[in-house]
C-alpha cells in the first residue's frame, strides 16, 4: 500500500510568506471615516474645514445682502503658512462648488490678483464680446472677495506630538469691509512609538 | 492577614488602577426655564450598532431656518458613559421629492465627546430646496 505524500506541506510556509508580502490596496471613500489620519494635512481636513466654512457662510446670510442676486465672488489670496506644500484650491474649490450649488453665489474666473485671470480664455472672450458689441461698460464687478490663511502650529510634550492647523477665511465686500469671517481649528496628536518615530 | 492575602490585595488594587483609569465627566449648568423655544421634531431611528447607542445617543433634534432660507438643524448628542467617546457623524439632505442633494460639505465628521457631556451639532442644508435630512452615526474606525 502506497503511503500518502505530505511533501507539499513543506511549501505552505513559503506560500504564506509570499502572500503576506503582497500589498493590499483598496478604494476608500474620500469623505468617509476610513481615510488615513496622519499629522500632515490630510484630504479630509480640507473637507472638515470647508464644511464648517460653508455652513457658517450660508447661515450668516451675508451673501443675500448683495444688491444683485446671485452675488458675484472673486477668489483672492489664500496664504499657506504651513510647513507643507499644499494647493489651497483643495479648500477654496469645495467652498466655491457649495456656494455655486446653493444658487446664492457665482464665482468669477476672469478677475484675479494682479489682473491675472484664472481662466484667460474666458477673459479674452469677454473682452472680444465687449469689443464686438461696442459695449464700453465694464463687466460686473465682484460683490465679494474671499481671502484667507492656513496656519500650522506644532507642540510637543514628552512623547506626545500635537499639530494644529488653523483655517482662516474672510469675505470682503467691494467697500473693503470684511462682512464675514470664520476660523476652523483642527488639532491632531500622535504618540511616539517605542522604536523610532 | 497573611502575606499571601496582602499580595493578592495589592495585585487586585494595581489591576484596578490599570483597567479602570479615572474618568473625567462634564458638569453642566443651564437656565432652569430656557427662554429660547425649541422646535423639536419626531424622529425614526434604525439602530444597527447597539454598543454605540449605549455610549452615544441622540437625545434631541431641533430645526429652524437661516435668514437666507436654508434648513438648519441642531442635534443634541449625549455621552451615556463616564469616559470620553469618539464617533463620526454624517448628514444627508433631501429635496421635496426625496432626492439626495449632493454637496462637497457632506462628509463624515469625527467628534470627541467627554463623559456625560451633552454636545450640540449644528448643520445647515446646502441648498434652499432641501426639505429633509438623515443623520448617521458611527464609532470611529481610525
Amino acid at each position: 500500500m502506497k503511503t500518502p505524500s505530505y511533501s507539499y506541506l513543506l511549501y505552505l510556509p513559503f506560500v504564506a510568506l509570499i502572500g503576506g508580502c503582497a500589498t493590499h490596496t483598496r478604494y476608500v471613500e474620500p469623505t468617509g471615516p476610513r481615510t488615513i489620519v496622519t499629522t500632515e494635512i490630510n484630504i479630509q481636513d480640507f473637507s472638515y474645514a470647508a464644511e464648517d466654512m460653508i455652513k457658517s457662510l450660508l447661515a450668516s446670510g451675508v451673501v443675500d445682502k448683495a444688491p444683485q442676486q446671485p452675488a458675484v465672488m472673486a477668489i483672492s489670496r489664500i496664504v499657506n503658512n504651513t510647513t507643507q506644500q499644499i494647493d489651497t484650491d483643495l479648500l477654496t474649490k469645495k467652498i466655491r462648488v457649495a456656494l455655486n450649488q446653493s444658487g446664492k453665489v457665482l464665482t468669477t474666473t476672469t478677475v484675479g490678483i494682479g489682473n491675472v485671470a484664472e481662466d484667460p480664455l474666458a477673459k479674452g472672450i469677454q473682452q472680444e464680446k465687449e469689443f464686438q458689441t461696442g459695449k464700453g461698460e465694464p463687466q460686473r464687478l465682484p460683490d465679494f472677495s474671499l481671502s484667507g490663511k492656513i496656519i500650522e502650529k506644532r507642540d510637543r510634550l514628552d512623547d506626545v506630538h500635537q499639530v494644529a492647523y488653523v483655517f482662516q477665511l474672510s469675505l470682503t465686500n467691494n467697500e473693503g469691509l470684511a462682512v464675514w469671517e470664520e476660523e476652523k481649528q483642527i488639532a491632531k496628536q500622535a504618540k511616539k512609538g517605542l522604536i523610532g518615530w | 492577614m497573611t502575606k499571601k492575602n496582602i499580595v493578592l490585595v495589592l495585585v487586585c488594587f494595581f489591576s484596578c488602577m490599570v483597567f479602570f483609569p479615572s474618568c473625567s465627566t462634564v458638569n453642566t449648568v443651564e437656565r432652569e426655564t430656557p427662554t429660547g423655544t425649541r422646535q423639536p421634531i419626531a424622529d425614526k431611528r434604525i439602530i444597527t450598532d447597539v454598543t454605540l447607542n449605549r455610549k452615544v445617543s441622540i437625545v434631541g433634534l431641533n430645526e429652524g431656518a437661516t435668514n437666507g432660507g436654508f434648513l438648519q438643524i441642531q442635534i443634541e448628542v449625549l455621552n451615556l458613559r463616564n469616559s470620553m467617546q469618539e464617533f463620526s457623524y454624517n448628514i444627508e439632505w433631501f429635496d421635496k421629492n426625496g432626492m439626495l442633494v449632493s454637496s462637497p460639505s457632506i462628509v463624515w465628521i469625527p467628534k470627541q465627546i467627554e463623559g456625560r457631556e451633552t454636545m450640540t451639532i449644528t448643520a445647515v442644508a446646502p441648498a434652499t430646496t432641501v426639505k429633509d435630512f438623515r443623520i448617521k452615526l458611527i464609532e470611529n474606525v481610525r
